[in-house]
């Protein structure tokens, strides 16, 4: 197995596409191939992240779109992962497992999703497909209520007050609002969330006791990497970033089946094998990029990956362990909360953003200190999919 | 005849399982007898979801997971109006959606 390393990385603008799924790609992966100085070398394959294309923007086969509008036909290989809310992670690690193999040596990947070309009961409708069929979707399951259902019982178990679901909105906020690309920037205050008199006006119900504020934004957006083998990086970058591990796990597909509906074990089990195959521990990671499509997310996974002791995530949040300048900082983009959630891009987007910190390059959101080693967890379905990745830098 | 929403049971090891498996998550057999989800149970945890997807006219719905007494959990539509975790609830079948003017029934839980 080779080392692989990225050489290359770029994101659009999150939020509402001014450009059509294909153009977003486009952009995203022009930003990542002029990084990696690319030229005229050739790419070897290309991996597409995407969930929803052919049902919201009626296209299919979207990776050969993507290479037709690249010119990179006819060398390049193409493929679509279609992984749920996990797709974008998925399509690195196959990338990675294509250089590492020998297979190919220059790769790009690029995860996009648009989905505000529907309107917001179709994109509900849309990501309430990863429900299981019978057993939850035909009873009108969403994902925002399964969360909800996990959430009381997290709360109820180790004593999490709504007040601080509304810390991980206002820490990711605060940090998504110095993310020039991100959806939502806009601060928020415990007043305007929970306290004020018009908190519940500015913050309703989605999935009691999940309110507006606890859940992502639906977003359009599209993140690219170029993968190139470790000992080719300093041809395209002087600041190659290693991918030092990745693991992915999955779980039941009904939440109620799992022994202990409390506990997210493919996140568990994705990290573990992503720290092992990195020869790293949690104790070394310098920042964080966490899926936290729900407040309650955030908290969770930063237990089951081994941040935090089961049941003290919202202490440490509580402490500010996990602001930037904090001693783990999680989200400083802003996170699935602030800088959005475009279902299929997502993991691309937060390897992106890790990339970014590891170079320092984050501009206003930089976490200081110089971070050497970053981990991202992308979260498929609710948990039945989980993609874990370690990355260091590789200068 | 009445609707009923199935569990499977497991010939060889007797084990419930909802929804089924293609093989016995306890024992790895194919074959099973069906079983109707029915009786009683303990409310685990719910939610009222106020964003609801296509087909529903309503303000929210509630939903929760409960654990049977039969031996399984299941999510249903909740007709609670104070649902409370840990509340005894009795399971019955019925509408729970109505999607392109078709019916679709599943499992509805009400106070004991």
């Amino acid at each position: 197995m080779r080392d692989v390393a990225i050489v290359g990385a770029g994101s659009t603008q999150f939020g509402r596409a001014q450009w059509s799924l294909l153009k977003m790609m486009c952009e995203a992966s022009h930003d990542a191939m002029k990084n990696a100085n690319l030229g005229d070398r050739k790419i070897d394959a290309v991996y597409v992240a995407n969930m929803g294309s052919t049902r919201n923007n009626k296209m299919a086969g979207l990776s050969s779109a993507l290479v037709d509008r690249l010119n990179l036909y006819p060398h390049a290989a193409a493929e679509t992962i279609e992984n749920g809310p996990a797709s974008g992670a998925s399509a690195v690690k196959h990338g990675m497992q294509a250089v590492a193999s020998g297979h190919c040596d220059l790769v790009l990947v690029c995860g996009g999703e648009r989905m505000r070309e529907v309107n917001n009961f179709e994109a509900t409708e849309f990501v309430s497909y990863l429900s299981h069929r019978y057993a939850e979707y035909v009873y009108g399951v969403t994902l925002p209520s399964l969360a909800g259902m996990f959430a009381r019982l997290y709360m109820e178990r180790y004593g999490i007050k709504p007040e601080h679901l509304a810390m991980v909105a206002i820490k990711n906020h605060a940090n998504g609002a110095k993310n020039p690309k991100a959806h939502l920037r806009l601060e928020v205050t415990m007043e305007g969330l929970l306290t004020g008199p018009d908190a519940h006006m500015n913050n309703p119900w989605v999935a009691d006791p999940l309110r507006f504020f606890d859940c992502c934004p639906v977003s359009d957006g599209a993140s690219a990497v170029l993968l190139a083998p470790a000992d080719m990086a300093a041809k395209f970058t002087r600041k190659p970033v290693l991918i030092a591990g990745m693991g992915q796990a999955t779980d039941t597909h009904a939440v109620h089946e799992r022994p202990d509906p409390t506990e997210l074990t493919a996140v568990r089990l994705a990290a573990q094998k992503a720290f092992a195959m990195a020869n790293l521990a949690p104790a070394d990671i310098h920042i964080a990029e966490l899926h936290d499509a729900f407040t309650i997310l955030e908290i969770a996974e930063s237990e089951e990956v081994g941040f935090f002791p089961k049941g003290q995530g919202h202490l440490a949040l509580e402490r500010g362990e996990t602001k930037i300048g904090g001693q783990l900082p999680i989200n400083p983009s802003g996170g699935l909360k602030a800088r959005g959630h475009p279902v299929g891009n997502t993991g691309v987007s937060q390897i992106v953003e890790v990339v970014n910190q590891l170079r320092g390059e984050a501009g206003d959101y930089q976490v200081p200190g110089e971070p050497k080693n970053g981990f991202a967890i992308n979260f498929g379905g609710f948990g039945n999919n989980v993609v874990a990745t370690v990355l260091k830098r590789g200068y | 005849m009445a609707p009923v929403v199935e569990a499977a049971k497991c010939r060889k090891c007797g084990k419930i399982s909802y929804p089924t498996h293609y093989y016995c998550p306890a024992c790895g057999e194919r074959k099973f007898d069906p079983l109707p989800v029915e009786g009683e149970g303990t409310l685990l945890t719910w939610t009222k979801v106020y964003a609801l997807p296509l087909d529903y006219a309503d303000l929210y719905i509630t939903l929760g997971i409960v654990e049977m007494d039969m031996g399984i959990r299941a999510t249903g539509r909740l007709e609670i109006d104070d649902p409370k975790t840990g509340a005894r609830v009795r399971v019955r079948v019925g509408k729970v959606r109505e999607t392109g003017g078709t019916d679709i029934t599943g499992l509805i839980f009400t106070p004991v």
